[in-house]
């Protein structure tokens, strides 16, 4: 059941519901009633996208047909480069899907600065993407998605990694109508290392869901996960992460933190942080917290003279920055940071 | 620290299931397999009223309708629900009687089980011990409750259920299937179909109940299923400790345990509600045979500033499938939930909480402790929301997961959904296992391997025995040592 099934065969039916345990907080069955045309090829020029012109290259995807070369994603042994990934859905009321290949030769280092980009209202919007990391290997992904607040919108990146490898990745959306962020990675353990981030920022009447599952397979492997979100008006942020440590996989370190605020009282958060562990020998930890602005703090910040609203969105980019502290490359993380100061919500 | 002497003085008498013993007792059953003369027949049995029968028929037609439900972390071969008994009693009258007119073999199975029928032999304890009254629940039937009188006498009403549907039609009828309705799930939905006896409780407004009130279950009948339902009202004020016990004897089968709990409490009431549950496992080695507990307990905080605490000592049953909840519906209710999960050999747990907030200020708490060894599997699941009226609801998570070898699994599966902007909840999960430099130390002072495992795994429940009403904490701690028994080495 995925959104780029039913748009391949055309069947409603493909669809996930409520009903599946996955999807219960991202429902598209109950809100998709008819599935769109098919989109059209856009040959038009597309302004640039939020990344501008750092890095390299950049690799345009529009309405799920890929412009420019696909090679550049493929990286031989020791190669580096920093790569703009751009999603663009340019056509209203259409639908496409999209699967591409990221490949990591031994020891090849990759910046991925990956955006999704809604130029019209009601798209139906699927992007796969199948990673493969190999010994030594480095990819930072950072994804903006900024897709239409009337998009629909799922993203799902299939990460594998040899033995030594590292995925690190930074995932901040401010929502669409319905969209959903996956990451699944498949963790061999054995001083490979996965940093998973992510933040949403949902304000009106739009929904983001950051959806993650890492299977440690093997020895000595680490996950270390930090989100956050921030949710105002009658937003609804999703977090759903699940940590399996297989049988043997000992001496897993796993950590993950969820942390949200609520700024309004119709806003929502559902979270379901997972565990699944099958070997006795790990240090792995959760925590979760969803509340209000810590109230002493903006009453601090006001008695120094500071407005109540721009107390409370010091406060909020204070909370979302964490996240963004974290992003390695230079020029993403001040586009981040930039990003979340203009998204303020609430 | 007397938890500590207790376990290691115990240790040298463990046994690996004390209560698989089987009681040789005339029973009479209802004929094999399920259906709605099934139903009549039971209903005829306890000479119930015709509102009564129809309301078990109303639910079996439901049922009939529902599907197994599969999304629990647990496996087992398909139930076959035409196989098996679903009314069994010792041949005796039914109702209430003297301890005189019971089997002497009951008695002595209740004896052995240290369950004290005699009112006299818990007065006879212990100067100043506390009292406290039992239901005993023998397969299908309440075979004895004590203390009626003198609980009577302050105006508490505890009878078994079928007396109260005879005695007290009114009360039943008022608060019956309105915590958890006949067609909430699929095992709650049999359950109401064919439940057959376990206790009713009413404490009247501004009443404090004077004693601890138990109810003893003991499935003894083979290829049989018991079926009990527990419905505890406390009044306006009211406040009342319950305690529950359960065990079976080993048999290469599997019996399928579906009960029914529901709580009400209304404006300033508190029900403390604690379970010692210690079905038996099934066998460690091969997994053969074990209780299936699959439980429906649900407490409706109705009234303003109410409470209920939910206290769980698993360590029994091949599966158990239950989440103890609160509906946090009255301004202020307080919701708490407090566990020991203990799964060994080839057990497999997979139980939690739901804290529901539906009113203003409302809190709750929650404590899981899971311990996993042998080949088991051990799942927290719980569930905490907050409606968006639940305005300032707050709640605090914490469950731990100790993991005792290799072969074992524990997972955590909270979920949390926050409706509104003024509602503070946080949760925290850690999964470890038992330190290697805490287990050296303990046994450089001269503890074997046994004693140090269960020295720490003491000091890792700690914080829920405490909960326990202190004859329960004594038991459920023999008991934490019994389930870890074999599980290192």
């Amino acid at each position: 059941m995925t959104l780029s099934l039913a748009l391949e065969a055309r069947d409603l039916s493909q669809l996930p519901s409520r009903r599946d345990e996955d999807w219960r907080w991202t429902d598209l069955r109950g809100l998709i009633r008819e599935l769109p045309a098919p989109s059209p090829e856009v040959t038009a020029e597309i302004s640039p996208g939020p990344f501008g012109d750092e890095g390299e290259a950049e690799l345009l995807v529009v309405n799920g047909r890929v412009r420019g070369d696909a090679g550049l994603l493929t990286l031989a042994e020791g190669e580096a480069r920093v790569v703009r990934l751009r999603f663009v859905s340019a056509t209203a009321a259409t639908g496409h899907g999209v699967k591409l290949a990221v490949s990591l030769a031994p020891g090849a280092q990759l910046t991925l600065l990956e955006s999704y980009e809604g130029l019209a209202p009601d798209y139906l919007a699927d992007a796969a993407l199948g990673v493969r990391l190999e010994t030594g290997a480095r990819l930072e992904r950072i994804v903006l998605a900024g897709d239409h607040a009337e998009g629909v919108s799922v993203s799902t990146a299939s990460v594998s990694l040899a033995p030594g490898a590292d995925f690190a990745q930074t995932v901040l959306t401010d929502g669409a109508r319905r969209q959903r962020l996956e990451t699944r990675v498949e963790h061999p353990g054995q001083s490979a290392a996965v940093r998973m981030d992510g933040a949403y920022l949902v304000a009106d009447r739009r929904h983001a869901d950051l959806t993650t599952a890492v299977n440690h397979a093997g020895t000595d492997g680490t996950t270390d996960q930090l989100v956050k979100g921030v949710v105002a008006d009658q937003g609804r942020g999703v977090f759903q992460g699940r940590i399996t440590v297989s049988p043997g996989a000992d001496r897993t370190d796993a950590r993950m933190g969820h942390h949200a605020l609520l700024l309004s009282d119709r806003a929502e958060v559902n979270a379901k942080p997972e565990l699944l562990i099958f070997a006795d020998d790990v240090a792995c930890a959760h925590g979760n917290t969803v509340g209000a602005l810590d109230e002493d703090a903006l009453f601090y910040a006001q008695q120094r003279g500071i407005p109540e609203a721009e107390a409370r969105a010091m406060l909020t980019e204070a909370f979302i920055g964490e996240v963004i502290d974290r992003i390695v490359h230079e020029g993403a993380r001040e586009v981040a940071r930039a990003w979340a100061a203009h998204r303020r919500v609430g | 620290m007397p938890a500590v002497k207790q376990t290691v003085d115990h240790v040298e008498s463990l046994e690996r299931y004390q209560h698989g013993f089987i009681t040789t007792v005339d029973q009479e059953f209802a004929p094999k397999g399920l259906s709605a003369d099934t139903v009549r027949f039971i209903s005829a049995k306890k000479q119930e009223p015709e509102w009564m029968l129809e309301w078990r028929l109303a639910a079996y037609e439901r049922w009939l309708a529902m599907d197994e439900p599969d999304w629990a972390k647990v496996s087992f071969p398909k139930i076959d629900y035409q196989d098996s008994y679903y009314y069994a009693a010792p041949k005796e009258k039914i109702g209430p009687m003297s301890l005189d007119e019971v089997d002497p073999e009951i008695l002595a199975t209740y004896a052995k089980l240290g369950i004290p029928l005699r009112e006299q032999e818990v007065l006879a304890g212990v100067q100043g011990a506390p009292k406290y009254a039992v239901d005993a629940v023998f397969d299908s039937v309440s075979v004895v409750t004590t203390f009626k009188k003198e609980l009577a006498a302050v105006g508490v009403i505890f009878c078994s259920f079928s007396e109260a549907v005879r005695e007290h039609p009114e009360l039943v009828r008022k608060y019956l299937g309105t915590v958890v309705p006949a067609s909430d799930n699929y095992f709650a939905c049999l359950n109401s179909a064919v439940f057959s006896d376990g206790s009713f409780v009413y404490v009247p407004p501004g009443v404090r109940c004077p004693m601890e009130l138990s109810t003893y279950f003991r499935i003894n009948a083979a290829e049989s299923g018991q079926f009990e339902r527990t419905l505890i009202i406390a009044d306006e004020g009211a406040y009342v400790s319950y305690l529950e016990g359960c065990t079976a004897p080993m048999r290469d089968e599997n019996q399928l345990h579906a009960a029914v709990v529901e709580l009400v409490t209304l404006d300033d009431a508190e029900i403390k509600y604690s379970t010692v549950q210690n079905w038996y496992p099934g066998d460690p080695e091969t997994g053969k045979g074990g209780i299936y507990n699959f439980v429906t307990k649900r407490a409706d905080c109705r009234g303003d500033r109410s409470k209920v605490s939910w206290t769980q000592v698993e360590t029994g049953s091949a599966i158990t499938w239950k989440y103890p909840s609160c509906v946090l519906r009255g301004k202020d209710s307080v919701g708490e939930f407090y566990s020991i999960a203990i799964t060994n050999g080839r057990q497999q747990a997979d139980t939690g909480t739901k804290m529901i907030h539906l009113g203003e200020g409302t809190r709750s708490r929650i404590i899981s402790k899971g311990i996993s060894a042998g080949k088991s599997s051990n799942t927290y699941r719980g569930l905490v929301s907050a409606h968006p009226k639940a305005k300032g609801a707050r709640n605090f998570t914490q469950c731990d997961s100790l993991l005792i070898g290799k072969t074992c699994a524990a997972h955590t599966v909270p979920y949390i959904e926050a409706r509104n902007g003024q509602s503070v909840f946080e949760h925290e999960a850690t999964t470890t296992r038992l330190s290697d430099d805490q287990l050296f130390y303990v046994m450089q002072r001269g503890l074997s391997q046994e004693e140090a495992v269960q020295l720490l795994v003491n000091g890792f429940v700690k914080d829920v025995l405490q909960e326990l009403p202190m004859e329960f904490a004594v038991e459920a701690q023999k008991l934490v040592a019994i389930s870890l028994e074999g599980s290192v080495g």
